[in-house]
């Protein structure tokens, strides 16, 4: 089992015929996520890697029945398309896409509001369900089918964990990016909630890291309606005060986004912490038992 | 990006907010000119892209042009949380009755904008939340909505402000909206924003950021960014492409992703410290690496630089020989350490070793920065 993703569901490309939508589409291919087509306006009739190109997300759907889509469309154009795409009925969308003006998430957010459909990033390295598909730009040989859900604001970071975790056999039932600005379209605790009620997954692994509030939000969430154990890693404990460190939603602000915040919020809710990411092996190994 | 509070203060005067008329002077003598012209008292206010300046002696008020000479040369000579003062605010001294706090942010886990009045103005609004949670008023705000003037006015009344003082506010507050908005703004504050003994008000201070993704769409404005980056180094990182964040540290850290890179430094921390963040993002080249070993190799009293490269979309074999050819054109006696994994992983272990680079092939970064460690130990 698994979440959002699976080697059935109808994957679309937005950006398909751009520099890393090419390259991507061969690499998520070659893994076996089931593309049935891609978008790029005005390119109607193109194909990639043997994948037929469409002009809209409209006609993507009406004629492949996608229904999920991963973005590599530049970050000016993400607003728009991610409208196009909820008004076509795609109920999954991952957005790769880093440097979209957090003004535009704002405004994705809102128009998501009420309708069904899950939204992924922005800057997310994509979610992938070892052994069946993945949809962004993860290496796909860095993660192995399991019963651990993970969680990730940083993509290296999650390769990072994950080919930890393979070293001593255990694998992912999913991975996902949930991205690193400072407002993601799906929240640290909607994504535990998921991973909560799939019968696939035994324990999930949140990777955090400084900046913003999700941690301790899904702290709450934990401590009052997990019922599977959690074990976390938050990097950054030396980070300095007010420096981007990288990602866009990466900032100490004053107290707010310390990891240290984070880990006290985090532990009081009966999560155990890593000090180190190598750390997080053993102790998911004493927690599977 | 950062506003200094002369350029925030015109953006907010151009959306109706009421911003008292200032000069900037760049030295002691043009402070005394710009306080002659305006007529004393007056406020010198630094003019730094950070918080504090009251506490750190950067706003002080003067009787007279004299007075404001002598303040502005002491001013301008300090610095104030490490940024040095280049320019003061001459502003005429505001005699005040009541002061606010008004500001609109971006509520992260709710993805939405929220605005905030606190009826306790001039002083930090976090220290207002924590000890005065009564005075501080706030709502989220639907962003397709909007923040319509009788939404502000609710808000000016639940915290208590009638007449024409809750009208004059929501005002206020709705141009605010308006700004932060325009501006693609992670947050437009005025702190404080006073009642004067006249009757006025006045906007007396102005804080915003703009959002660096959409810079793209705010080229009109013309705000040079140069001047606002800290350091040399890191200036050097912005012009190649990369996140350079300069630190105190002598373990030099390259990483091709934020978040490890993160990692590293908590790895590296356990003994050493590190002396600086770079996160490569998803262009590594050949050249790019190379400029990178360059950037990273400046700082002074480096230890050993540690490279942390994972090759899933990145193609690391080109940077590689960006690390390489650097090393053969600038020898260097400080020991460059490379962990590798991913696509063609063997190719570039090899490549990198023959420049003399101790390349890793760790699963693990922790075994990495053990044996990194050791080498530490025996250059001691």
């Amino acid at each position: 089992m698994s979440i959002l993703l699976n080697r059935e569901t109808k994957v679309l490309v937005q950006g398909i015929t751009g520099r890393v939508g090419r390259a991507q589409a061969k690499w998520m291919l070659e893994y076996g996520t089931n593309i049935v087509c891609g978008v790029t306006p005005g390119k109607k009739g193109e194909e990639v890697e043997g994948v037929p190109v469409y002009d809209t997300v409209a006609q993507a759907v009406a004629e492949c029945g996608a229904e999920a889509s991963v973005f590599f469309v530049p970050p000016a154009a993400v607003k728009d398309a991610a409208r196009e795409t909820i008004d076509a009925g795609v109920s999954l969308i991952v957005v790769v896409t880093e440097h979209v003006p957090v003004h535009d998430a704002m405004e994705i957010k809102d128009y998501a509001r009420g309708r069904t459909v899950r939204l992924l990033g922005p800057t997310s390295p994509g979610i992938i369900t070892p052994g069946q598909a993945k949809m962004g730009i993860m290496p796909g040989n860095m993660f192995h089918p399991g019963r651990i859900g993970v969680i990730s604001r940083s993509g290296t970071l999650a390769y990072e964990v994950c080919s930890d975790l393979a070293a001593v056999g255990l694998g992912q039932s999913t991975a996902v990016g949930m991205g690193a600005d400072p407002v993601p379209f799906t929240s640290l605790s909607e994504l535990l909630a998921l991973f909560d009620a799939d019968p696939g997954t035994d324990l999930v692994i949140i990777v955090g890291e400084v900046g913003g509030t999700q941690e301790e939000h899904a702290a709450d969430f934990i401590a009052s309606q997990m019922t599977k154990p959690v074990v976390a890693y938050i990097a950054g404990h030396s980070v300095p005060e007010g420096k981007r460190m990288g990602h866009a939603g990466a900032i100490v602000q004053g107290d707010m986004g310390t990891t240290k915040s984070k880990i006290s919020a985090l532990q009081k809710a009966g999560v155990v912490v890593a000090d180190y990411p190598l750390d997080v092996v053993q102790l998911v190994k004493d927690r599977l038992g | 990006m950062k506003l200094y509070e002369f350029e925030a203060g015109n953006f907010f005067r151009q959306e109706g907010i009421p911003v008292p008329d200032f000069v900037i002077a760049d030295s002691p003598q043009a402070t005394r000119e710009a306080a002659e012209k305006i007529g004393a008292p007056v406020v010198i206010k630094a003019q730094v892209l950070t918080g504090g300046r009251g506490l750190a002696g950067g706003v002080q008020a003067a009787d007279s042009p004299e007075q404001a000479e002598e303040i502005a040369r002491q001013i301008l000579k300090s610095s104030i949380r490490g940024f040095p003062v280049k320019r003061v605010m001459v502003v005429n001294k505001a005699e005040v009755a009541r002061e606010f706090y008004l500001g609109v942010t971006i509520d992260g886990l709710a993805g939405c904008p929220v605005v905030i009045l606190s009826t306790a103005g001039g002083v930090s609004i976090e220290e207002t939340a924590k000890n005065h949670p009564e005075m501080v008023f706030s709502r989220q705000v639907s962003i397709s909505a909007g923040l319509s003037l009788s939404d502000a006015e609710e808000i000016t009344q639940q915290a208590g402000l009638t007449g024409e003082e809750s009208t004059r506010i929501a005002g206020i507050f709705h141009s605010l909206y308006q700004v932060f908005r325009k501006y693609d703004a992670p947050i437009a504050e005025i702190n404080p924003l006073v009642r004067t003994a006249k009757g006025e008000y006045l906007a007396l201070d102005a804080k915003m950021e703009i959002d660096d993704s959409s810079l793209f769409r705010h080229s009109d404005l013309q705000i040079p960014s140069e001047d606002r980056i800290a350091t040399p180094l890191e200036k050097k990182g912005r012009q190649i492409g990369v996140t350079y964040v300069e630190l105190d540290g002598e373990v030099g850290i390259v990483s091709s992703g934020a978040g490890l890179g993160m990692a590293i430094m908590d790895i590296i921390g356990r003994r050493y410290r590190p002396a600086n963040f770079l996160e490569t993002g998803g262009g590594i080249s050949e050249e790019l690496l190379y400029q990178v070993m360059e950037l990273v190799l400046q700082k002074k009293g480096l230890k050993a630089v540690f490279l942390n490269l994972l090759a899933g979309i990145n193609p690391i074999h080109e940077g590689a020989k960006g690390i390489v050819r650097f090393l053969q054109e600038h020898p260097t006696d400080v020991p460059i350490v490379a962990r590798v994994r991913g696509n063609r992983q063997e190719e570039i272990w090899q490549m990198l070793r023959e420049a003399g680079v101790e390349a890793f092939t760790d699963a693990a970064t922790e075994e990495s920065v053990e044996r990194l460690f050791r080498i530490l130990e025996r250059t001691k």
